[in-house]
């Protein structure tokens, strides 16, 4: 049984704009260097979901990167994020989750809002 | 050995051939191959993932997910909640990953498994005796010394209220030291495999059967594929341990469906962080103590609480919560687990490498959950937190008693993070029409074919299963060498 070609998919972009949008939006004080760095874990992360779950964020990762270029990608982060939808929702969850559980094993002493904290020992 | 015959399967990469193949070096596998090993038998181990030395990453961190769990760590069970689970992929399996907290099954729950499954010389004073050895293979003891102060929190909360609690012991030596965080982990890689090795036993890391290949009623070869490309493995019998995931996944992609995959077992849990004005946090280690007053429904634990997993049990309403990041030293993460009366799913797909995992929670285990995170907030006030965040979205802080009415009538699984880690049920094992294997592991209806890991349980223990796994193991290890030596 051969397997299907499956890791160009989910498109490495769309993900990677939501993301930036959600770390944006969740923590605005995060660098931009930082912001980058935590966008490239959470598509190496996605990028080795189990086949199914990587098929299914992956159409829901088109359906969002449409509808952004619809209403805007940044009023839809927003929306998602005050109103998480069955789908949509769990994908925002997923993204948010990841790049949390990086800044914070990473840079532990950061502020809520991203920005970086002072380095305790 | 039987030689298998030649055919169109065999690829480029290695050819292999063992009179026993075992797939996957988890608590199943490790201690099947130095059994047969030391019996004589010719074995080969493939696992699929890498070989990482204790010491090599630190305990729960991001390195560690990366390099020894399946997917990064980010694997679930599809549903209404989904339920995020983890998956070991590494020599030695979950247990070089988890918390090393052993529990020997319940004599209730072997009864129950004896009498409901028709299980053939299923005796707990065999299985028991068992125990007795692996405890002596691994060191299983309690911490000599001080305890962390996550674990002694939830140890003074349940004394407060009253509740049964008790230290788990683990599979840990403690030679340098005497404290929590000096033990040493006794998992597969420094004990059964070294045995299995020592016996002549092959190991083969980054290797993956990716399906058996039947003939007839027989497995006859496995098609594997490593560094070095697609290859094959032959062998007179292979036992599959590859976890209650990938080993019904296995067998499926092979042909093999028969009342495979249909039944999977775990203990749900939600979470919440708890804050002390003490410094509580550890970051690479976890709590010892549990709380079993409303055993089997309900257990409470504490989780590993690095950083970027205390930011992750925060992240459900980070509006709110977020704010505690800041004080991360003194939260520490706890658990409620319940015993599920909801099932799950694992399909092989065609095409696809890995298998679709669904599970359904029923009414009583969401109602379960409620009340399970309800208690252990209030057993961590007792404790003497200040703060309690629990992890679902629209929650309150509850910081008094009275706050717990407000959690219990704003609770949803549908916004909480639902976890597991103890994966079971797969392949459950008996003599019922409900079996897909056999009373020792062999796979009805298939002469050389045999399960002998988590899979086999016939539904989750309602404690930590690394215990009932290995026992298991090792009786139908026996079994399987009295009965081919025969």
């Amino acid at each position: 049984m051969p397997a299907l070609p499956v890791p160009a998919f989910p498109p490495p972009g769309a993900i990677a704009e939501f993301s930036d949008r959600v770390v944006a939006h969740d923590l605005p004080g995060l660098p931009a260097d930082r912001r980058a760095e935590v966008v490239a874990f959470t598509g190496r992360r996605i990028a080795l979901l189990p086949s199914p779950m990587r098929l299914g964020v992956g159409l829901v990762a088109v359906g969002v990167g449409v509808l952004g270029r619809l209403v805007g990608l940044d009023r839809l982060t927003a929306f998602l994020a005050r109103r998480p939808l069955p789908v949509l929702g769990e994908y925002l969850r997923l993204v948010r989750s990841l790049a949390f559980a990086y800044v914070w094993d990473t840079w532990p002493y950061t502020a809520p809002d991203g920005r970086p904290g002072g380095e305790r020992p | 050995m039987t030689a298998a015959p030649e055919g169109p399967d065999r690829g480029p990469g290695p050819r292999l051939s063992a009179d026993v193949l075992i797939v996957g070096s988890g608590a199943g596998g490790g201690p099947t191959a130095a059994l047969l090993a030391e019996a004589g038998f010719d074995v080969l181990v493939l696992e699929e993932g890498a070989m990482v030395r204790q010491g090599d990453v630190a305990p729960f961190s991001l390195e560690q997910m990366d390099r020894q769990y399946r997917a990064g760590g980010v694997t679930a069970a599809l549903g209404l909640p989904s339920i995020a689970y983890t998956e070991a992929c590494c020599a030695g399996g979950g247990t070089e990953v988890n918390s090393g907290l052993y529990r020997r099954p319940p004599e209730e729950v072997l009864e129950r498994w004896r009498t409901d499954r028709g299980l053939v010389d299923f005796e707990s004073d065999e299985l028991y005796r068992i125990c007795d050895e692996v405890e002596r293979e691994l060191s299983v003891q309690t911490v000599p010394g001080t305890q962390t102060p996550a674990s002694e929190a939830l140890r003074r909360g349940a004394a407060e209220l009253g509740w049964h609690h008790d230290e788990i012991p683990r599979w840990m030596s403690y030679p340098d030291g005497t404290d929590a965080r000096s033990g040493r982990r006794q998992s597969m890689t420094e004990t059964y495999l070294p045995r299995a090795e020592a016996a002549g036993a092959r190991l083969l890391t980054d290797h993956r059967v990716d399906r058996l290949i039947m003939d007839g009623n027989r497995a006859i070869r496995a098609q594997v594929s490593g560094p070095a490309g697609t290859g094959t493995a032959d062998f007179a019998h292979v036992v599959v341990c590859g976890g209650a995931i990938q080993t019904p996944a296995l067998l499926q992609r092979s042909g093999l469906r028969r009342r495979i995959g249909g039944t999977l077992a775990v203990h749900p849990t939600v979470k919440l962080a708890a804050r002390f004005d003490e410094a509580v946090n550890v970051v690479d280690d976890v709590p010892v103590h549990q709380v079993k007053e409303f055993a089997p429904d309900l257990s409470f634990g504490g989780s590993a609480s690095p950083p970027g997993l205390v930011a992750l049990a925060l992240s459900d309403d980070w509006g709110r919560f977020g704010r505690a990041i800041l004080d991360w030293e003194h939260l520490a993460v706890y658990y409620a687990a319940i015993t599920s009366e909801g099932r799950g799913r694992v399909t092989a797909l065609p095409g696809l490498r890995d298998p679709l995992v669904t599970y359904r929670l029923t009414r009583r285990d969401r109602a379960l959950l409620n009340r399970g995170l309800a208690r252990l907030a209030l057993l961590l006030l007792e404790a003497g937190a200040t703060e309690v965040y629990p992890s679902y979205r629209g929650a309150p802080v509850v910081r008094r008693s009275v706050d717990l009415a407000t959690l219990q009538a704003t609770f949803a699984v549908s916004r909480a993070s639902v976890m597991t880690v103890h994966l079971c049920s797969t392949v459950p094992f008996g003599e019922d029409d409900r079996a897909a294997a056999d009373s020792f592991g062999r796979l009805h209806g298939i002469r050389n074919v045999h399960v002998n890991d988590a899979s086999l349980l016939p539904d989750a223990p309602g404690v930590n299963p690394q215990a009932s796994v290995m026992a298991v193991a090792i009786r139908n290890a026996r079994r399987f060498i009295e009965s081919v030596k025969r």
